[in-house]
């Protein structure tokens, strides 16, 4: 069995927040499917207001004090994400946009995504499409096709017409865990490690 | 080892009182801060250059050649000289003319600039930030070094034939530091042409300043320039002290708070822990200071920056006195005593004159 990290990133202000009780039941799942392909995946959950003060610092100072910066190295070393926001005013929230802003650009090149978000009414579904996925497109993350929304109803019967809150989330975990196990856990070259020549830098690159 | 003075050279409101000094009145007191570095004992001023307000610093080698006629040993050098938005040719010959008129007492910090519009202001991008400092740096070279240069390049109009006057003072170009606070490609740089390597150290957390270090001091040996342990290492640092601990963070927090850089973010406390900052004794500034050889080794320059964020010109030159009196002369003591014989000085032009004629008896 090998074994394969997974840091969720929820940004639900309350608590206990629907954000993260949806993040929950998406990590249950995708550590389920895991297992089925032989994978053991260490979780690490990310509750972005417990870094809001930690993330407004850095947009000031240009850097992550000691406690975000664990939480954006495991972020950045994960080998897949679950990234959960509670929409406000029509988009994904400022704090979880704040937290990708930090983010190195190329932090997440590659990296398996799944992509979550709760709303006070299903009219708000297509920020998925509309807001979170082109986000993580930029990033050049790797963004499972299914994305998992949860108004009010879900967390009951349903509208009646889309497969019930928990098929979603069996499927969106399998997407996601299927490009986790397939994926090489390579990690990006460090320059400080290996530094381009200056012979090479001379001839312009 | 040598310390002293760097200044941005920021015009910035007082926030106890809301005061605004005139540009007159901070160029002035640049000059100022220049003159009292030298009066308690201090070996280096380095002003930035910058050419955007609210700094006042656009033209280092006028500022420089004012403050050598009124000093006699002070070293002045740059913080930085934005070796991407100025012409090589144009660095060349103005320090070049500097080291004349300061009898050698002049050095430079390459830096790129980090103000987007002020490339497109000079004709450059800043996404050429790194091929424009890797050209215009190996053409300045070659302009001190060469009488006569041919040259052809990817950002300036060639040269043919051009000589570069005045030619350096005894043929020997002023020293170069390179500063960048995390770019690999400028600790490899100077590493390669066996300069020193600047890292600005403040605002910014120690680890850093640690990687970019190291990675120089690796390659400085690799390209055979000597030990590791014997590159020319220069540190930033971000002071503030009174007597009196409680004082000294009591009086600088308004100007920390409302700071540019960092302000209206982290508190005080938290920037101390994060960063190099100390506010507090001279003691305090002792141990902190001596502490950052533990993780960059045994350096040869530190620069304090003292005089930011509107801080008023009498508090600077109180911050001054502190520095000759009671902190640079322990410091240059313990540092002293901790390094070992085969660790070189920075360079100067006096060592740099007899390393010249070393090389030309050898050859």
């Amino acid at each position: 069995m090998t074994t394969g990290t997974l840091a969720v990133v929820t940004a639900g202000l309350s608590t206990p927040s629907s954000s993260r009780l949806l993040a929950d039941r998406l990590t249950e799942a995708t550590v389920a499917a895991l297992r089925q392909q032989g994978v053991r995946a260490q979780v690490e959950v990310f509750e972005l207001r417990q870094h809001a003060r930690d993330l407004a610092d850095n947009l000031v100072t240009g850097f992550p004090n000691g406690t975000l910066r664990q939480a954006v190295d495991a972020v950045a070393a994960a080998h897949g994400i679950i990234a959960v926001t509670p929409v406000f005013s029509g988009s994904y929230s400022g704090l979880f946009k704040t937290f990708f802003d930090v983010l190195d650009r190329d932090a997440l090149t590659g990296t398996p995504v799944l992509l979550a978000a709760t709303a006070g009414t299903a009219r708000h579904s297509l920020v998925l499409e509309h807001a979170m996925r082109p986000l993580f497109a930029y990033l050049r993350a790797l963004t499972v096709p299914t994305a998992v929304f949860a108004a009010p109803e879900d967390w009951g019967g349903g509208d009646g017409t889309s497969p019930a809150l928990s098929e979603r989330v069996q499927r969106a975990a399998r997407e996601l865990a299927d490009l986790v196990a397939a994926r090489p856990s390579a990690l990006p070259a460090d320059p400080f490690a290996e530094p381009t020549p200056f012979a090479q830098l001379l001839q312009g690159g | 080892m040598q310390f002293g003075v760097f200044t941005v050279g920021d015009v910035t409101p007082d926030p106890t009182n809301g005061r605004t000094p005139s540009e007159a009145e901070r160029i002035k007191a640049m000059v100022a801060i220049a003159l009292k570095a030298e009066e308690v004992g201090l070996d280096v001023f380095a002003t930035g250059e910058h050419h955007n307000p609210p700094f006042v610093p656009s033209s280092p080698t006028t500022l420089l050649g004012h403050i050598a006629a009124r000093t006699e040993r002070l070293v002045l050098s740059t913080s930085t000289t934005l070796i991407t938005t100025n012409d090589p040719v144009k660095i060349a010959e103005d320090y070049a003319m500097l080291q004349h008129l300061a009898d050698g007492r002049v050095d430079l910090m390459m830096g790129r600039g980090n103000m987007g519009p002020v490339y497109p202001w000079f004709g450059q991008d800043i996404r050429q930030g790194i091929p424009l400092a890797v050209e215009n740096y190996a053409l300045l070279r070659r302009l001190w070094r060469e009488d006569v240069v041919d040259w052809q390049g990817q950002f300036r109009s060639p040269l043919q034939g051009f000589t570069s006057t005045p030619r350096p003072l005894d043929d020997v170009p002023p020293f170069v530091w390179h500063g960048s606070i995390r770019s690999a490609e400028i600790a490899e740089q100077a590493a390669y042409y066996g300069d020193g390597f600047f890292h600005n150290h403040i605002f910014w957390p120690k680890e850093h300043t640690q990687q970019m270090v190291g990675l120089y001091r690796r390659r400085f040996e690799h390209y055979g320039h000597g030990t590791a342990d014997q590159a020319i290492v220069g540190l930033g640092g971000q002071v503030f002290m009174r007597k009196n601990s409680q004082a000294a963070v009591r009086e600088f927090r308004p100007y920390f708070d409302n700071a540019p850089v960092y302000g209206h973010g982290p508190s005080l406390e938290d920037f101390m822990t994060e960063t190099p900052l100390t506010v507090g004794s001279p003691q305090q500034v002792i141990e902190r200071t001596l502490g950052f050889r533990e993780y960059v080794g045994d350096y040869q320059r530190q620069l304090f920056l003292v005089d930011h964020a509107g801080l008023p010109l009498k508090t600077v030159l109180e911050q001054l006195d502190l520095l000759g009196e009671e902190v640079v002369p322990v410091l240059r003591k313990e540092f002293a005593a901790l390094r070992p014989a085969h660790v070189p000085d920075a360079p100067t032009h006096a060592s740099l004159v007899v390393a010249a004629e070393q090389q030309r008896q050898a050859s």
